[in-house]
């Protein structure tokens, strides 16, 4: 589903964000990608996002190039890859309802169609009695639900998570991982930067480390942190 | 038609939301266009008027009364017979003292005082319709050589030639006029586009991010520009459409000077000014945009916190 080779991003002023990334996403997957601050994992995000371009290397999403995607088609492979960020990006001047519609409208859904679609997603949410507030008069936690039904209403096959619990606290955390688990039981490839060790020690899904730009640990049914990993010369041994 | 619908719902929430900006890019319109379209009409009034005096006499030669000073009878139809006969010339009236008399007396109908004059010293007189209003001199100086005849020469060419011109002029300033304030209307309407690109920024980000074209996100936009130029091009055509309304009443009682303006005129001149105000707000807009019109380089991110605008 996602494949990354040789991935190296370099911004302005020579700071190298990721450096010779290789990672291969299978379809339905849930990853974590952790590491501290600057590490890279939000340059990654956006990078298959292309918010970012690569400085070299290659990277597919559902079997295509989007390194030499035409800056027409971004939009294509946006509609494609839903998102969840840890500042939930709502409109606030649109009701719960409106902001998950939005997704669908600039798709150019039928009414029609939105309607019963936008009702169907904040029932799995758990929202379907509040499609009429505003986000101001809702918990961060369920802000950060409309979101994610947002992200999820056209159905995405790929939903990528930039730290979605960053601003939540424990106990709503839970019930945010439970529903991004929920959605990746339905067939979606989950990649979610965090470095929130509770809540990636509790499900016991693939992690991936970096540091530096670099991945320094892929493993499966992971924890945040292991105490396996020695450096040797450059290299990762477990 | 559904997508249709969601970018005109766009794009008056944007004019709803930056309500006072907007107010001045139509205001800058409608300044433009109602000072153009003023120009306009006052200039087509000087042509109807100029025009008007050109059709009627030209110059009028006052003559000498036969009989007096060695001028023999039947003098003034020799004259009359021989200008009638000259190139430039396209009709010659004659006025003898009596029809003078009469045309006097029907001027100063309204003020008897000065009715009481001796008809006599009123002179006759040949009124001289030109072929063309440019040679107006050249017949002033063959008369010249009928001094003896004629007592003073009068021509409206100077006048007619003062109006053409004033009317040039008039015409440059007001379309200098209309070109400097359409072009800052334009900027204006950039300049509105541009605060609204700022004051939705996060809502652009977020258009984009979940996967709508960049012309998606401009066409709100674009749209808010066309209705800011339509809106001041209306009231613009309104205000001339009024004021001419009550300068024509006005001007009923003013004879000398016609105000009839054909309703056609208007009609085709407030179609041109309201099409100018629409393509002058989808211009501002394209200019407004042009910063971020460029398709994505996916340099800039749409991070948490950014304030940053993307390129649309």
């Amino acid at each position: 589903m996602i494949r990354l080779r040789e991935v190296t991003k370099v911004y302005e002023g020579g700071v190298v964000a990721v450096r010779d990334v290789n990672l291969d996403i299978q379809k339905g997957a849930f990853v974590f990608l952790v590491g501290p601050s600057g590490s890279g994992k939000s340059t990654l995000i956006r990078l298959l996002l292309r918010q970012d371009t690569v400085t070299r290397g290659t990277i597919w999403v559902a079997g295509k190039d989007i390194t030499q995607l035409p800056a027409w088609k971004v939009p294509f492979l946006r509609r494609s890859v839903g998102t969840v960020f840890q500042d939930f990006k709502l409109l606030p001047n649109k009701t719960v309802g409106e902001n998950v519609a939005f997704a669908l409208e600039v798709l150019g859904k039928p009414r029609s169609v939105i309607g019963p679609q936008v009702q169907q997603v904040l029932e799995l949410v758990g929202l379907k009695d509040k499609g009429d507030r505003y986000p101001r008069q809702l918990s961060g936690g369920e802000q950060q639900r409309v979101s994610i039904a947002r992200a999820f209403v056209n159905r995405p096959p790929i939903l990528l998570c930039d730290e979605p619990t960053g601003n939540l606290d424990p106990a709503t955390s839970v019930g945010i991982m439970r529903l991004l688990d929920r959605i990746n039981r339905s067939g979606t490839t989950v990649a979610m930067a965090t470095h929130d060790h509770a809540i990636v020690d509790a499900m016991q899904r693939r992690v991936v480390q970096l540091e530096d730009g670099r991945i320094i640990r892929d493993q499966q049914s992971g924890r945040y942190e292991t105490e396996h990993v020695v450096e040797v010369d450059g290299s990762v041994a477990q | 038609m559904n997508r249709l619908g969601f970018l005109a719902r766009e794009a008056l929430i944007n004019l709803r939301r930056n309500l006072l900006v907007v107010m001045g890019a139509v205001l800058a319109v409608f300044i433009s266009l109602a000072l153009a379209f003023g120009a306009l009409v006052v200039n087509q009034l000087l042509k109807i008027n100029t025009l008007a005096w050109q059709d009627g006499v030209h110059i009028i030669a006052f003559l000498h009364d036969e009989g007096l000073a060695g001028i023999p009878n039947g003098a003034h139809q020799a004259l009359v017979a021989e200008v009638t006969s000259w190139d430039e010339v396209a009709n010659v009236f004659y006025v003898d003292k009596a029809a003078a008399w009469a045309e006097y007396q029907q001027i100063f109908a309204d003020r008897p005082d000065y009715l009481n004059i001796d008809p006599s010293v009123l002179p006759a007189s040949a009124r001289i319709e030109l072929t063309n209003i440019d040679l107006y001199r050249d017949v002033q100086f063959r008369l010249a050589s009928e001094s003896q005849l004629i007592r003073r020469v009068e021509t409206f060419g100077e006048q007619i030639e003062q109006l053409s011109s004033l009317s040039t002029v008039l015409n440059l300033l007001g379309l200098g006029l209309a070109l400097v304030l359409g072009i800052s209307a334009v900027i204006l309407i950039a300049n509105t586009i541009r605060m609204a690109i700022y004051a939705r920024r996060d809502e652009v980000a977020i258009m984009k991010l979940v996967g709508a074209s960049n012309w998606f996100v401009r066409i709100p936009f674009v749209l808010e520009g066309m209705i800011e130029g339509l809106i001041g091009a209306g009231l613009a055509v309104a205000t001339v459409w009024v004021a001419f309304r009550n300068l024509r009443t006005l001007g009923d009682s003013i004879e000398i000077v016609s105000f009839a303006v054909p309703d056609r005129f208007f009609l085709t001149w407030s179609i041109v000014i309201l099409l100018f105000g629409a393509t002058a707000g989808v211009l501002g807009s394209v200019l407004g945009l042009s910063r971020y019109l460029k398709d994505e380089d996916g340099s800039r991110p749409i991070s948490a916190g950014a304030r940053v605008l993307e390129p649309l």
